[in-house]
């Protein structure tokens, strides 16, 4: 990408969140009636088009019908599937309303839930799930957020025994999903891809769900080397939603992996034209990298570094995958710092990954080699977790071990590391 | 198409700004699955069982899964998932628990795995090679031991093939010649079909979930409902219909036909359910105590039932459980009915809130005489059929309601007019006037369907076409119909009315 179109996107990106920080909360200006009777029935309509159904559910809320859950369970579906955060000021909006007028009702504490865990306000989320669980023991609607937000606190025991309760009571595409994310985490992908192809079978009622599942599915399926099927899945949500940026980016890593420099750094580009987040642009600015075009790639990776401002700016949480990229590309120092902050809110093995890459690339190896090990308590086989595991233990039998696993789990997909990678092992 | 214009309506100044956000949905910053728990797939949206005018001697059961397909929509969208198993049970002894079941087992197939087109030009039969995406079933027939274990398994029907979806009449010219040429029969008697179809279900979403909205402002005219100006929110979507048609022999408490309505083996109860794969989160190790390795996650009996009478919060449970717990599970609600309270609340119609023996009776245990199995069936929600009742010469949309013994709640056909006949049996139509009946013409002004259904198997409306589909259809304004219905009141039979 030329660096210049890349600053116009850049450019226009902190104009709309300039925008969105102004216009933060305005949906509570917006006054609710008195609730009147309502039969309080869930919506019949497993909609496809989640615009059409916010509006309905718009005016039943106006209309003075209790069914602020569903209207904010449909925001917080448009804020997955837009990436716009103001859908989640409006869920609060209209959650808060609800909430402040009770009796306390279990749906909206679930919302409630969730819009907490998507704010990473993770140990928030499992009250919230918890209470909401109390109040209405025969539903299932509390436990995708409550083990979500559990497994973000590093709290796997309890995670896997409120999964099982869930997968138990209903197995469908969301608790097909998250064992499969479960199994993952514990280095079993063949399991892990088992669950997920019983989600693809299953499907849901919005494609985005599709599609989700499917991209995890090519993800999966690239790490275990499976290319064919990796490249299936990867088209069948494109299929289901076409220009879906999460399979776009599976097939720019597929490329990579495939040892197609050239292709992935062109859908790379042309990703990161359409929607310029970090994830994305580190993928282009490393492919460049590693494809020798050095000025190009610094000067697209150093646009992370605007974004990141940006998103300080808005009061956004900072996140693990930031924290990554200064300790690749940046200021190791700084690293720590974002990696620590975000152990605190979320002591996961991923954080725990996070601050122990940051911690070894400033220095202290010791410190990283702990961190990495914590990582991988669960026995990830995740490529990444493994290759800074391997670079934290250095020329040893445990480092030459996490870097063959990290090459043969998938590391081509990111093929600047994976050539330190394969550099580190020849040297030694 | 539509989905790409959504996306495309999206700016990429907008899209820019979410998306580096609070999320953690397109950043990987932590995996956020999704948390819908509908479960389109696994739906069961009705059952309807009655004696077809053309098939005398058997039953006839049409299932339909999958609610609110849009013609137009993706057609990989809402298929049958082979990965689970789809039932129709059931119970001839009055205990809730199957006696016999009938499975679907579903697999798919590309024919060209490189092309995601589901069909081109031109498809002539049920099997036509230009069908790309190719669903077929094999059908089971299963009986249970008094426990309710599993006794004995039979195929009756050996990869069937699932009529194509109506793409469009460029795609597929005579649909119906393609959709018939999908029925098939099957091993010891009567006929089988599956695939999309109109959904024969008609009703008012919005006013009936509305707070049973029925006198909406702006529609003066609509009355209690029983005068027209209904919008029927189910109009011109398909569903997947399973349609069954098998000899009373095989469904029957003795395995012999039925000979009148007052034989022992007449009435059975039927419902359908959808079972998923359980696994352990952990692969390697808990395994064993996980027996039965499927488990349901819906069921339908009778129609409106989850959706009017079982509380937000207890919908999962009995999408989980067995009609044979009904009553402990749920038997206050059917007794003290919300809706008989909303009713009141919205009408002030002084309608009977408590100990409404009538609703249990007419839904859960049957009407003595007509649909009810031996002296004390256990409450359940299960669609019961007399199977010795003749159907009748003049259907009558009201069914039992308005004299017409071979229609709702005596079985379902596709016509009966189930919401507006339980919107008055809960407002007392059963209950003698000394003891709290009344008669009010209540309804969602939806009286029929919106296509005509068809004479002959598989009885109903063709699947409407993604090129010229349109949704919802208003019904027009007509006089007010009273309750009761002009037409055919006789005498009811015994045991109609609770003493």
């Amino acid at each position: 990408m030329q660096a210049r179109r890349l600053f116009a996107v850049a450019l226009t990106f902190a104009l709309a969140l300039a925008v969105f920080a102004a216009t933060r909360g305005d949906e509570r200006a917006a006054a609710g009636r008195a609730g009147t009777v309502s039969a309080a029935a869930p919506s019949l309509r497993p909609d496809a088009d989640t615009d059409a159904q916010v509006r309905r559910l718009q005016a039943a809320v106006r209309r003075g019908a209790a069914r602020e859950a569903e209207l904010a369970a449909a925001y917080l579906q448009k804020a997955r599937e837009s990436g716009d955060p103001s859908f989640y000021s409006r869920a609060d909006g209209v959650l808060g309303r609800a909430l402040a007028r009770g009796p306390e009702d279990p749906a909206e504490l679930v919302e409630a839930a969730a819009l907490a865990a998507g704010r990473h306000e993770f140990r928030e989320a499992v009250r919230l799930a918890r209470r909401a669980r109390s109040l209405a023991p025969g539903s299932n609607a509390a436990y995708p957020v409550l083990v979500d937000a559990l497994v973000e606190l590093g709290r796997y025991r309890d995670a896997e025994r409120a999964l099982q309760r869930m997968i138990d009571r209903k197995p469908t595409l969301p608790a097909y999903a998250r064992v499969s994310y479960f199994r993952e985490l514990t280095g079993d992908l063949r399991g892990a891809a088992a669950a997920l192809r019983l989600a693809v079978a299953a499907g849901g009622p919005v494609p985005e769900n599709f599609a989700y599942v499917q991209s995890l599915l090519g993800s999966l399926e690239l790490n275990r080397g499976r290319l064919a099927a990796s490249r299936r899945a990867y088209a069948a949500a494109l299929v289901a939603v076409p220009g879906y940026a999460p399979a776009e980016a599976g097939r720019a890593r597929l490329a990579a992996r495939s040892g197609d420099l050239r292709g992935a750094i062109r859908r790379w580009r042309s990703l990161v034209a359409r929607l310029p987040l970090p994830e994305y642009v580190i993928g282009l600015g490393e492919a460049e990298l590693a494809a020798g075009r050095v000025r190009a790639g610094r000067a697209d990776l150093a646009l992370v570094r605007a974004q990141e401002r940006l998103l300080d700016d808005a009061g956004v949480n900072t996140d693990v995958e930031l924290a990554i990229y200064e300790a690749d590309h940046g200021d190791q120092l700084r690293a720590v710092r974002l990696a620590r902050v975000a152990w605190r809110q979320a002591p996961s093995v991923r954080s725990a990954d996070a601050l122990g890459w940051a911690l070894t690339r400033s220095g202290d190896r010791r410190a990283g080699l702990r961190w990495a090990r914590r990582a991988l308590r669960l026995g990830s086989l995740d490529p990444t977790f493994r290759y800074h595991a391997g670079i934290a233990a250095g020329d040893t039998p445990e480092g030459r071990r996490h870097l063959r696993l990290a090459l043969r789990h998938g590391l081509g997909a990111h093929p600047l590391h994976a050539n330190r990678a394969r550099a580190a092992l020849e040297d030694r | 198409m539509r989905r790409s214009k959504a996306l495309a309506a999206a700016s990429v100044a907008a899209l820019a700004a979410g998306s580096l956000a609070v999320s953690g949905v397109f950043g990987s910053s932590h995996r956020e699955a999704p948390r819908i728990m509908l479960d389109p797939a696994a739906d069961n949206t009705d059952v309807y069982a009655f004696t077809a005018k053309d098939a005398p001697g058997s039953l006839t059961v049409v299932a339909n899964w999958i609610p609110f397909e849009d013609p137009a929509g993706g057609p990989y969208f809402g298929k049958l998932d082979p990965r689970a198993r789809y039932y129709v049970k059931i119970d001839n002894t009055g205990d809730g628990v199957e006696d016999v079941a009938y499975r679907w087992d579903f697999k798919n197939k590309f024919r060209r795995p490189d092309s995601f087109l589901y069909a081109r030009p031109t498809v002539t039969t049920a099997d036509d090679p230009d069908v790309n995406f190719v669903q077929t079933y094999d059908l089971y027939r299963e009986t249970y031991d008094k426990d309710g274990d599993l006794k004995h398994t039979k195929q009756v029907g050996d990869d069937l093939i699932v009529a194509p979806d109506n793409v469009g009449p460029k795609t597929i010219p005579n649909y119906e010649a393609v959709s018939n040429d999908a029925i098939a029969p099957v091993k010891g008697g009567g006929k089988t079909f599956v695939g999309p179809a109109d959904d024969p279900f008609f009703i008012d979403l919005g006013a009936v979930f509305d707070g049973i909205n029925i006198d909406k402002p702006g529609r003066p005219n609509i009355g209690l409902g029983n005068q027209g100006g209904g919008k029927d929110d189910v109009a011109s979507y398909n569903t997947h219909s399973f349609v069954l048609q098998v000899p009373e022999s095989r469904v029957t408490r003795n395995g012999r036909s039925v000979k009148d309505m007052k034989s022992s083996n007449a009435v059975i109860a039927l419902w359908s359910t959808t079972e998923r794969k359980r696994m352990s989160v952990r692969r390697h190790n808990g395994r064993k105590h996980y027996k039965p390795d499927w488990v349901q996650v819906s069921r339908l009996g009778e129609p409106l039932i989850n959706e009017v009478i079982i509380p937000a919060g207890d919908k999962d449970k009995f999408n989980r459980t067995s009609p044979a717990d009904d009553r402990a599970n749920f038997g206050k609600y059917a007794l003290n009915p919300e809706p008989a309270r909303l009713l009141n609340a919205l009408f002030g119609l002084g309608v009977k809130e408590t100990d409404r023996k009538d609703i249990v009776q007419a839904l859960l245990t049957g009407l003595p005489g007509l649909t009810q199995i031996g002296k004390n069936p256990v409450p359940a929600d299960t669609l019961k059929l007399n199977l010795g009742v003749p159907p009748a010469a003049t259907e009558n949309r009201f069914g039992v309601l308005g004299g017409d013994m071979a229609g709702f709640p005596n079985g379902r056909r596709l016509a009966d007019d189930v919401t507006d006949i339980e919107l008055r049996v809960i407002a007392g139509a059963l209950l003698p006037a000394d003891k709290g009946g009344k008669q009010i013409p209540l309804g969602d002004g939806v009286d029929q369907n919106d296509k005509p259904f068809r004479s002959t198997f598989p009885y109903v409306a063709l699947a409407t076409d993604g090129f010229s589909g349109t949704v919802k259809r208003t019904e027009p304004a007509h006089a007010p119909v009273p309750q009761p219905p002009t037409t055919g009141m006789t005498t009811p039979p015994s045991g109609m009315t609770t003493p």
